[in-house]
């Protein structure tokens, strides 16, 4: 260890303590950024054609609503739905969404795809207070470090498992189009049964030949 | 109710007398009696064991006496467990051990009963936020049999937060928890229904004891501490088990003594226990305890908190089959081998998987610093914590993280996205010197950087793709900030860039977070990104810094959603006239056909769900496998 420590020559021990300025205040901030957190839902599934204004009223049934921020989607594949941090004004509230939306396949602007619902956790907030008395250290690490060599594989490994994470999630997506065509086609042609049955009836072919075959159905 | 011929041979006694009263003063009111061993006091909560009932029920002793005729009655103030006023509740979740006191005018919220109707005493907590409450300890909370902090009103059949000044014509401060000396939280939970079932009641043993099993789940976690606690006569039960284990060895002896005891109480009515199961590895160290590995086998679901005071009274109790975690933990810590335990727990869990609240059960497990992985994937180190197999067995482990672990080994970052791994590694503090590690800071611009917010995130993005000064980091610790990766790059780099911590979706990975830099030049963003290639920046917790030219992909109009499906020809009807009509938003209802397409949806969002989260859970284990080898976290 001595070794090593002649290669690492600087020391950098910044004294200063972390974010603490004003400590009292941080934490009050962010004891109410978890409240917050906790009256706010996380909802999933969302056709790119939800609006905000959708958005509350669809959720304004279970409570007030207080604020309804989308969740850009910046790095995943292009086609995935989307989804938006709903905060409700109170915990119970927050909980009576989730617990409706998972029970009963909830609609939003369009069937019948439902939506999803979660609690919302503190990552998913972008402007989020940095959590009091946390200390971050970070350092270079050299060369001739036996960590390098797993530091590395630990770099490749996260590129491995990203590029995994992309590829699970463009294979749901090919499941989704898949299910969603299927579904189409049998819309379709369920659609025209009854379209064909309501032409018939209406046309009055129906009922004149149950009153050939003196059957009573088609009295409308 | 009860008749009084069986009551013949139960132990009664009586405490304090509180006055007289009836028109021939003949009447004597008391504040206390000790009924079949077990000390009640007025305003205590008990249990009232109906004929024919399955479940007795929950009531607090508002007024004791005794007649002329020498026949004893108290009166009681009932309590309402979810299941009786669920109308009321409608759709909302309640807690299984919550209860609601009776308040309000009207039939219903009291009853006289013979005395011998009292079934065991029953440790109900309030955990009502009201001045007048005494708050309770989170371990108070944790063992409590019960917990209420609402009230029902009888007379108006309504559910309230807000409790009266009186109830039942007595002040509410009575009801409420008691100050003090905590004799309600000694009270031995739910045993004395075992003892009390061979006696009072003419009913079936098994049914009351089903009823504790039930509760059992909620207990799970005092079960191993009560042996410690009635020895050393402490109050406070949830002892963090962690920082008891030295001090445990010296208590052994003490205990040992009342193991031996224990063994004659084997009677497992039927139950067979998991614990069969985790007989296995229990063998080991039971000398030190003085028991005997059949015991542990044979001793029984017994629940949770025995009165420190009374000792005794654990012989007389019927030990019943018992979830392990208890007995995990007698053997476990004593020996130090928790991987059994949290193992054990697992196979409780995984057998008993009604009603165990995992909650308390996997607070419990993480047992401090001690615990192993029991995967034995993992090398013996006792800093990692456990459940791995926990996580599989049992899927209610989001209470892992809530676990409040001491921070003591500060510099660390308490992960919590490994809710396993709060790192506590003893030698830290001695690493720190020798791997050159910098603490992170405010950088010195970060209050500047505050007055100008600039343009919108999404042009700056924009722009600095454009010129190629946009970086993507991965493997940053999720629950990082835009400022505190601000501030690590100024660190590393000496370098002032703005930073954009990506907001976790369900979908994105809980252990790589990722962030967007946007750095001034684009030679400086090139550099940091082959800095960060060829070099290495790690950050705590073994993270090494992946840096990338990025390549955001910019939510446009994007159209095609999956899944939102339009019948063609009303389309056309639509555009022309209902242009304006919106569509609304509602639950489907069983009988469509909209409803089985969702279904289908709902079945695919599921077969995902599960395809990610195997898909997690494997990379988890291949991070931790290389993690671990890191000699320098």
């Amino acid at each position: 260890m001595s070794n090593l420590f002649r290669f690492w020559m600087y020391c950098y021990r910044l004294s200063v303590p972390s974010y603490m300025d004003s400590t009292s205040t941080a934490v009050a901030d962010y004891a109410a950024f978890l409240e917050k957190v906790k009256r706010t839902v996380y909802v999933d599934n969302l056709s790119p054609q939800v609006t905000e204004s959708v958005i509350r009223t669809a959720l304004g049934q279970f409570g007030t609503v207080k604020n309804v921020q989308f969740i850009p989607n910046y790095t995943g594949p292009k086609n995935i739905p989307c989804c938006a941090l709903v905060e409700m004004e109170c915990l119970r509230q927050a909980e009576a969404v989730v617990s409706e939306i998972t029970q009963f396949p909830f609609m939003m602007s369009g069937m019948p795809r439902p939506a999803r619902a979660f609690r919302a956790e503190v990552e998913m907030f972008d402007d989020r207070p940095i959590k009091p008395g946390r200390r971050i250290q970070c350092r270079w690490v050299d060369r001739k470090d036996p960590d390098f060599e797993v530091a590395s594989k630990i770099k490749r490994l996260v590129r491995k498992h990203a590029a995994e994470d992309l590829f699970l999630l463009q294979q749901q997506l090919a499941q989704e189009e898949k299910l969603a065509k299927q579904q189409e086609e049998t819309l379709k042609a369920n659609y025209k049964k009854f379209s064909i049955i309501d032409n018939v009836v209406s046309d009055g072919t129906a009922p004149g030949l149950a009153k050939f075959y003196n059957m009573k159905a088609f009295d409308s | 109710m009860v008749e009084a011929k069986k009551v013949e041979n139960i132990e009664f006694k009586w405490g304090k007398q509180r006055g007289v009263g009836g028109k021939k003063k003949d009447v004597k009111f008391y504040e206390s009696f000790s009924y079949d061993h077990v000390e009640y006091a007025l305003y205590d909560s008990v249990y009232m064991y109906e004929e024919g009932e399955t479940e007795p029920y929950i009531a607090k002793l508002m007024k004791i006496w005794e007649n002329a005729d020498e026949t004893k009655k108290v009166k009681v103030l009932w309590f309402f467990c979810p299941r009786e006023i669920s109308n009321y509740l409608g759709d909302e979740k309640t807690p299984e051990n919550e209860l609601f006191l009776a308040s309000g005018e009207g039939v219903g919220s009291t009853n006289v009963n013979p005395l011998e109707a009292i079934a065991g005493k029953c440790n109900v907590v309030c955990s009502s936020k009201d001045s007048r409450n005494r708050q309770p300890s989170d371990e108070e909370l944790q063992e409590a049999d019960f917990v209420f902090y609402r009230t029902f009103d009888v007379g108006n059949c309504r559910i309230l937060d807000k409790i009266d000044d009186k109830i039942a014509g007595i002040e509410v401060k009575f009801l409420l928890n008691r100050v003090g000396n905590q004799s309600s939280s000694g009270v031995p939970k739910l045993d004395s229904n075992k003892k009390v079932s061979g006696n009072v009641v003419a009913t079936n043993d098994t049914r009351i004891l089903t009823r504790t099993e039930s509760n059992l789940g909620e207990k799970a976690t005092s079960s191993s501490r009560v042996e410690f606690n009635e020895v050393t006569k402490l109050n406070d039960w949830l002892v963090d088990n962690s920082g008891e284990m030295a001090s445990s060895s010296s208590k052994v002896e003490q205990i040992s003594d009342i193991k031996p005891s224990l063994a004659n109480q084997k009677s497992s009515p039927g139950e067979n226990s998991a614990s069969n199961l985790g007989l296995g590895e229990m063998t080991k160290d039971n000398k030190k305890e003085g028991i005997p590995s059949d015991i542990i086998a044979s001793s029984s679901k017994d629940d949770v908190s025995w009165s420190e005071s009374k000792v005794d009274k654990v012989f007389a109790y019927q030990v019943l089959v018992e979830e392990k975690a208890k007995v995990a933990k007698d053997s476990g810590d004593l020996d130090d081998r928790p991987s059994k335990k949290a193992k054990l727990d697992d196979l409780a869990k995984a057998s008993y998987d009604n009603k165990v609240t995992g909650v308390q059960k996997v607070s419990h497990d993480s047992n401090g610093s001690n615990s192993k992985s029991v995967a034995q994937t993992t090398p013996a180190s006792e800093d990692k914590s456990k459940s791995n197999p926990t996580k599989d067995h049992h899927e209610n482990n989001s209470s892992l993280s809530k676990r409040p672990k001491p921070d003591e080994k500060l510099t660390r970052l308490a992960n919590g996205k490994f809710p396993e791994a709060s790192l506590r590694q003893p030698s830290e503090e001695g690493s720190k010197t020798n791997c050159q590690i910098q603490e992170v800071t405010r950088r010195p611009e970060a209050d500047r950087s505050k007055w100008f917010r600039g343009l919108p995130w999404e042009e700056r993005m924009q722009t600095a793709h454009e010129q190629e000064t946009l970086v993507l980091l991965q493997n940053l610790d999720p629950s990082y900030t835009s400022a505190e990766v601000e501030d690590i790059i100024w660190h590393a780099f000496k370098q002032s860039c703005t930073v954009k911590m990506i907001q976790r979706t369900a979908l994105a990975s809980p252990h790589s977070g990722q962030a967007f830099v946007i750095f001034q030049k684009r030679e400086v963003a090139e550099m940091a990104v082959a800095k960060l290639d060829e070099g290495c920046l790690m950050l705590s917790n073994g993270r090494p810094v992946v840096g990338s030219i990025a390549a955001p992909c910019f939510p446009g109009k994007q159209s095609t959603f999956f899944g939102h499906l339009v019948i063609n020809k009303l389309r056309t009807h639509k555009q022309r006239e209902m242009k304006e009509a919106v569509s609304t938003s509602h639950c489907s209802q069983p009988n469509t056909l909209e409803y089985e397409m969702a279904m289908d949806w709902c079945l695919l969002q599921e077969r995902s769900d599960l395809a990610l989260r195997k898909l997690r859970q494997q990379q988890r284990q291949e991070l931790r496998k290389l993690w671990v080898t890191l000699k320098c976290k």
